[in-house]
């Protein structure tokens, strides 16, 4: 009986737990009307066109862990794939491997960027990257120069979101390896521990000796690397790179990390928070047409279900402090 | 590191920043004018008339911006104006169709706004653990959903009787009588913010809030009164915006929200909060406007022009946060 | 008071520079501003301004197009034929692109056109009522308005240079689908946004045609299903397609987006379900054949350099008065043939470049350089 019940506790008290529930209901009302949504194809045909929003909410998790946010990097995505779809078109460089890494690298200079600006110039996150959104939006416009990079163009690059190892897709396994880096350095590393530190309290972290503007530098620079890979990742998964891609999809990314528990003001939020966040926007996006919801209504349907998830957030949370308190009156 | 506590200090009126905030507006109004002279330099259309007659549809977005002042000063954002203008727009047309008399279409226009700005701040002060950006963009996405569902199958909808826009969208000689509403709007919301206890209460919230809730500042209800004056305000620009429309889409006023911010934002107001005047951020209002229409009638690449808009964003912060700076080690 | 008196310092400057600035602008323009009574007087005769100065250079006026949005191939190459054709008669043409695809971003653009005081504005539009102010304004200022590739409401244009009748289109899709299905079963219709108003008369179209002849009454419409013109959400969609209806044997997706995500999903998956629609050739090499291989074997497009031109030659034509935008009125086009200007179905007149153009395994390697 006593077990019984600090297991019920336990999930209770835990803000993933209660995603995982929400999740759980999510799974099944929806499997109720329409049966093949619990397929194995259906679930990692989901993974695959998910993948890119789920990478970057891990970099996004890192950012609103320490207070900040960034919302160029759906801007970075844009100007790292539709560079390596311009590198394929004028076959300047063929090798996937390397437009891979030459994606990452544009990345994280675009991130390195930001987080110079954001952590030595002193320069509001939202104000910097929303300046930097234009930018990087404009350049990749300015070297696309109204072409797009079509599958044909794409040669053996595409097929890189094709291929698998162990009947699992090459994409979804660049998705996993992130999460289990990003997981086992937040819990165990000591840089996942200095994040946490700056992001809950800014002014202890300095005076316990770290450095916090090389953290947020880090942090913005981890960001844009992250989005550069999706670059590369979204340009082989939908094998065309046009200037215009995951316009304004930012937002998906922050709204991911909220839904799971990540707070905006820092410090709090976890890995396992980010990847049920994202899966419950993942799961909304393959759903909604699966369980023939009216399409002009979609759009709806969607924010109401944002609204209703955060709304329930902020309940269990008041509820658990209550219970708390209660606990300790007794 | 100045941290919270820096922030309460820096809005008692000392002299030495009274005069970096002068100087900053000071350079904004300098830079005003050297946009305008180089856009009459390069652009041989860039002349007070045209000028003029281009400006409505950039005016309307300064409705959105001052109380996006407001909303910034408290530290917080809203970034579903845009849809609240989607939507009051779409609303006013259908209302104006219907044969409503020309009145009650301004009211109906007016009230969806209000109704809008209404829903958010409700949410926002019942739950106040959320952080308004996710609430907004949550809204944002039904606000501009249900004006989708309103708009059917088209997804577009005329003005069948134009007329009372028509009167709307008219001039004074050559000034349309939109400028007159703004410039009205903008005295006003002014000095609400810069002498009324309102206005100190909204810079208290905005530097130390559980300071302002400890001294008796009713902090839930002024963030009510702001977001739902937000609505109103997004009303009153989609009145505008349809004048310079005769119809409404599922995509009408897309990115207003972020116009706003960077037009408030490039006028010094921050948006950690409790800094920042309005002056500023109608100076640097007319400055972008300015500059998209000069920039626009030498048919320069509009991604180009968002670049430019993206750099003088960065730097416009970037900037005084160096110069004072490298004031603090000459003093050191 | 100190205070106060600076903001009333700063509201005079500002007000000060706004007529400096111009006024400046005043002596580096034209002289033909005194008159300031009103602005469409004063953009009237800035146009006619411009057009006397542009005909002292020997050749016509200044003719501009504005396109639905930028770092679109589709967009790019209309833009292009549009130029060559003013800039071999001797005028100016000006290309311009809003800085987002809607239509607040053409609002702002038509506006800036009406102070350069061009002749003409030949516009595909991101809407059909929402540009009526501007581009009345613009009629008014004695600019001739045209429109390509998607209308406007009749009260804000002269004329429609339609890239294919809406029945055409219909009927050509139709017939692909009967063909590719090889005459009964499900088919589906995966198209841009629910609102898009080119694909809503095209998909009512396809229906229209099919309730008209009892050769289709074999076919099914299971749903006609929106993907935002978004690769991510298309391909949701055409995954829910296939999904929901395992009986499925072909999809039709009108949309350039839309047909490049689903090709690539059943092209990807070795569906036995086979596509067709309007797609870009550029895009579209890669999943055209006739073989298993390939998911599309055919689709339609029309050609976006020809349209660009037409616009153009239909804007020179309205500028030099030979057609008025009246039904009945004719013109010769170059060398691209005589058109005729017809009454379109929304009470306001059209031209029709042509039949829509089918692209398949034989010349597809041919087209997918030129757009």
């Amino acid at each position: 009986m006593k077990e019984n019940k600090s297991i019920l506790k336990k999930i209770t008290d835990s803000r993933e737990a209660s995603l995982f529930i929400v999740l759980i209901v999510l799974c099944v009302v929806i499997s109720l009307r329409s049966p093949s949504f619990m397929t194995l194809k259906s679930i990692s045909d989901m993974l695959k066109n998910n993948a890119v929003i789920m990478i970057m909410t891990l970099g996004m998790l890192g950012v609103l862990l320490i207070g900040g946010i960034d919302i160029s990097i759906a801007s970075t995505l844009a100007f790292s794939g539709m560079s390596v779809g311009m590198l394929m078109k004028y076959s300047v460089v063929q090798n996937t491997f390397l437009l891979f890494l030459i994606a990452i690298g544009i990345g994280a200079l675009c991130g390195l960027l930001v987080g110079l600006i954001i952590s030595k110039g002193k320069v509001l996150p939202i104000i910097a990257t929303m300046g930097f959104m234009y930018i990087y939006r404009g350049l990749a416009y300015i070297i696309a120069n109204s072409q797009w990079a079509s599958a044909e163009n794409l040669g053996t690059f595409k097929d890189f979101a094709l291929g698998s190892v162990l009947g699992m897709n090459n994409v979804i396994i660049v998705m996993i390896i992130c999460y289990i880096i990003f997981f086992i350095v937040m819990k165990w590393t000591k840089i996942g521990r200095m994040v946490y530190a700056v992001g809950s309290n800014r002014e202890a972290a300095q005076i316990s000796g770290i450095n916090t503007s090389n953290v947020e530098l880090m942090v913005y620079t981890v960001m844009g690397t992250l989005a550069g890979l999706c670059g590369a990742l979204a340009v082989s998964i939908y094998s065309s790179a046009q200037p215009n891609m995951l316009y304004g999809r930012e937002m998906d990314v922050i709204a991911a990390c909220v839904i799971g528990g990540v707070s905006m003001t820092g410090g709090r939020g976890s890995v396992a928070g980010a990847l049920l966040g994202s899966l419950i926007l993942a799961i909304i996006a393959k759903a909604l047409p699966l369980v023939g919801i009216e399409a002009i209504a979609q759009n709806t349907v969607k924010g109401v279900i944002i609204l209703v998830v955060i709304v329930l957030n902020v309940i269990t949370q008041r509820m658990m402090d209550k219970n708390n308190l209660k606990g300790r009156e007794m | 590191m100045a941290g919270k506590s820096g922030r309460t200090i820096a809005n008692v009126p000392e002299k030495s920043l009274k005069k970096t905030l002068l100087c900053w507006e000071g350079m904004l109004v300098v830079l005003f004018i050297l946009i305008n002279i180089f856009c009459a330099g390069v652009s041989e259309s860039y002349q007070f008339q045209n000028v003029l007659r281009e400006m409505p549809k950039y005016l309307t977005e300064m409705f959105l911006l001052f109380p996006m002042a407001f909303i910034l000063v408290l530290g917080e954002i809203d970034i579903s104006v845009g849809a609240t203008v989607c939507l009051a727009a779409t609303m006013t047309c259908m209302a104006s169709n219907n044969g409503l008399p020309f009145g009650v279409v301004i009211l109906v226009c007016l009230l969806v706004g209000t109704a809008c700005g209404l829903v958010n701040g409700l949410i926002l002060t019942n739950f106040q653990e959320l952080p308004p950006m996710i609430v907004t963009l949550g809204t944002q996405i039904v606000f501009r959903g249900i004006a989708e569902i309103a708009l059917g199958s088209g997804g577009s909808i005329s003005l069948t009787n134009a007329d009372g826009f028509r009167m709307i969208a008219g001039k004074a000689g050559i000034i349309p009588y939109i400028f007159f509403v703004v410039i009205i709007m903008a005295v006003l919301f002014s000095v609400v913010l810069a002498k009324t206890t309102f206005g100190r209460s909204v810079y208290a919230i905005g530097s130390n809030r559980l300071a302002a809730y400890y001294s008796g500042i009713h902090v839930q209800t002024i963030r009510l009164i702001i977001y739902t004056v937000m609505g109103f305000m997004a009303g009153l620009a989609a009145l505008f915006l349809t004048s310079v429309l005769y119809g409404a889409n599922t995509t009408t006023g897309n990115g207003f929200e972020m116009d706003a911010i960077a037009m408030a934002v490039f006028g010094g107001i921050s948006t950690s909060g409790g800094k920042g005047r309005l002056i500023g951020g109608i100076i640097s209002g007319f400055t972008i406007i300015c500059l998209r229409i000069g920039l626009g009638q030498i048919n320069m690449n509009p991604q180009l022009i968002l670049i430019i808009l993206g750099i003088l964003l960065i730097l416009a912060v970037l900037l005084p946060n160096i110069s004072s700076r490298l004031n603090v080690r000459k003093k050191a | 008071m100190k205070k106060k008196l600076v903001s009333i310092l700063l509201c005079t400057a500002m007000v000060a520079t706004l007529a400096v600035g111009c006024g400046s602008g005043n002596d580096s323009g034209s002289d033909s501003n005194t008159d300031s009574g009103s602005s469409t007087a004063a953009s009237d005769d800035a146009g006619d301004d411009d057009a006397d100065s542009g005909s002292e250079g020997g050749g016509s006026g200044t003719y501009a197009i504005v396109t639905k949005s930028a770092g679109n191939p589709f967009n790019e190459k209309t833009a292009d034929g549009f130029q060559e054709v003013i800039e071999a008669a001797g005028g100016t043409a000006i290309v311009k692109h809003p800085e987002a695809a809607t239509a607040d971003a053409q609002v702002s653009v038509i506006q800036s056109l009406i102070s350069q005081g061009v002749d003409s504005i030949c516009i595909a539009a991101n809407d059909e009522n929402a540009l009526q102010a501007a581009l009345e304004e613009a009629m008014d200022a004695g600019i001739k308005v045209c429109c390509e590739d998607s209308k406007t409401n009749p009260d804000s244009r002269q004329v429609f240079v339609n890239q294919a009748g809406v029945q055409e289109i219909g009927q050509a899709l139709m017939d692909a689908v009967l063909d590719i299905s090889g005459g009964e079963g499900q088919w589906a219709v995966l198209s841009a946004t629910s609102q898009a108003a080119n694909q809503n008369a095209w998909i009512d179209a396809m229906k229209e045609v099919m309730e008209g002849d009892d050769k289709y009454s074999k076919l099914e419409l299971v749903e006609v299903a929106y993907g935002d013109d978004e690769p991510q959400k298309s391909t949701d969609q055409t995954q829910a397609l296939l999904a929901k209806y395992p009986d499925l044997k072909v999809i039709c997706a009108p949309t350039t987006v839309g047909i490049n995500a689903a090709a690539k999903v059943l092209q990807d998956e070795k569906s036995s379900v086979k596509l067709t629609g309007l797609g870009l050739p550029s895009e579209m090499a890669e999943y055209i054949g006739d073989d298993d291989d390939h998911s599309c074997p055919y689709m339609y497009l029309w050609n976006p350099i020809d349209l660009g031109r037409l616009g153009a030659y239909t804007s020179m034509a309205l500028v030099d008065g030979t057609i008025t935008g009246a039904e009945g009125d004719t013109f010769t086009a170059g060398d691209m043939g005589d058109y005729e200007i017809v009454a379109a179905d929304d009470g306001g007149t059209e031209m029709i470049l042509g039949a829509p153009f089918k692209f398949d395994a034989s010349n597809i390697d041919e087209w997918k350089d030129v757009y």
